[in-house]
């Protein structure tokens, strides 16, 4: 962002950038940034709060009409409710895990708790009306399908001409992973925290991705394995991770 | 909920110490009062217009968003998936304010919304980025932009 910032400011627009990470704008030295204190991936804070958000943007717009520059960097003071746990919020139920743990067994649970979750995520589109699902181009039934297929180890071809079967196995994993996110918080306002906790840790799709995960790490396949090890599992939910 | 103190300590490290290209300007543009300003939104969150090409690694181009985008028609394709995405799953201006841009047009606040947004892949090699971000400032120019918020993930 800072160096965005800066080639655009050389063009003559003046920017102000949202900083998430206090350290890398101390060090980058955007023209103007405001940092603001909540997690990754929510630089106006949260969701369906349209109050706070306009605080944030607001803070933000005013260091145009500041001088004193380079490199003013505010500090927003307000951290964001949605991030503490919601004590009533119940996940919606998933298929039993099973005894046999094999990667066919894997697999057919993932395949038979997608439409298990259909209800959970048809309470999530009529409350908020918009789905993150879309970057492999496949609908979620088929999604699951090629991840499970993957987690059978058939290595099943694109089925989207332009994307390479492991690209594509990417985008139907961040499919998936949507979709349980979605339908997670079909009642309620769960906390990130909670969601990731019941996706990574409950249900047959978390388990089908981690094993898929080490699966690909095993694999000879260079690009198979960059995908893996970058983008299936969230840094803090590999197992093992401190 | 992921905070920088909660990434493995090396990876933590990593993006705190992330550096800029050795910069020999420092530039600093000035203007109207927010209420003259035309404002635009620049994401490194790799948001794409559903149905269009995502990011497909560190690319050093932008995707156009059109401001008649729908918000259930944006999508993030950044290739980092260690932040959060259920925020901007529920709500868009988690990451994209343009709701919030257009309340404060409405209040007078500032002085308009640009016609056009963009979105670069945020873990590109900014200096793979320069040529692009340059062209895109001829664009923002041409819809008489005069500010831009830079929004990260």
């Amino acid at each position: 962002m800072s160096a965005l910032g800066h080639y655009l400011e050389e063009e003559g627009i003046a920017t102000v950038a949202i900083s998430l990470i206090r350290p890398q704008t101390e060090n980058t030295k955007p023209p103007r940034a405001l940092w603001v204190p909540f997690e990754l991936g929510r630089p106006f804070g949260p969701p369906s709060d349209p109050g706070l958000q306009r605080r944030v943007i607001l803070a933000a717009l005013e260091l145009l009409e500041r001088a004193g520059g380079p490199a003013i960097i505010e500090d927003f003071a307000e951290d964001d409710p949605r991030a503490q746990p919601e004590p009533g919020w119940h996940p919606p139920p998933v298929a039993a895990a099973s005894v046999d743990g094999s990667a066919e067994a894997l697999a057919a649970r993932l395949e038979s708790e997608i439409p298990l979750l259909q209800g959970a995520h048809d309470r999530w589109f009529g409350r908020h009306g918009r789905t993150a699902i879309g970057l492999s181009g496949l609908g979620i039934a088929d999604c699951g399908r090629y991840v499970a297929d993957w987690v059978r180890g058939k290595a099943p071809p694109s089925p989207r001409d332009g994307f390479s079967a492991p690209l594509l196995l990417r985008f139907a994993v961040d499919d998936v992973k949507a979709y349980y996110l979605e339908a997670g918080a079909g009642e309620g306002k769960p906390s990130s925290r909670e969601l990731g906790d019941w996706l990574w840790n409950e249900t047959a799709a978390g388990a089908a991705i981690h094993a898929l995960r080490s699966a690909c790490l095993a694999s000879e396949d260079e690009r198979l394995k960059l995908i893996a090890g970058n983008f299936m599992v969230p840094a803090t939910r590999v197992r093992g991770a401190g | 909920m992921t905070r920088l103190t909660d990434l493995p300590p090396a990876m933590a490290q990593r993006l705190a110490e992330l550096e800029c290209p050795d910069f020999t300007t420092r530039p600093w543009v000035e203007g109207a009062p927010l209420s003259g300003r035309r404002v635009a939104i620049v994401s490194s969150a790799g948001l794409v217009v559903r149905g269009e090409d995502p990011f497909r690694g560190r690319d050093p181009d932008y995707r156009v968003i059109p401001g008649d985008t729908k918000p259930e028609d944006l999508l993030i394709s950044h290739i980092s998936i260690n932040f959060d995405r259920t925020g901007f799953q529920e709500d868009w201006n988690v990451v994209f304010p343009l709701d919030r841009l257009r309340d404060l047009a409405a209040d007078g606040v500032i002085g308009s919304v640009a016609d056009t947004h963009y979105s670069f892949m945020g873990a590109t090699d900014p200096v793979q980025m320069e040529p692009y971000a340059r062209e895109l400032a001829g664009r923002l120019k041409q819809d008489a932009v005069t500010a831009v918020i830079l929004s990260p993930v």
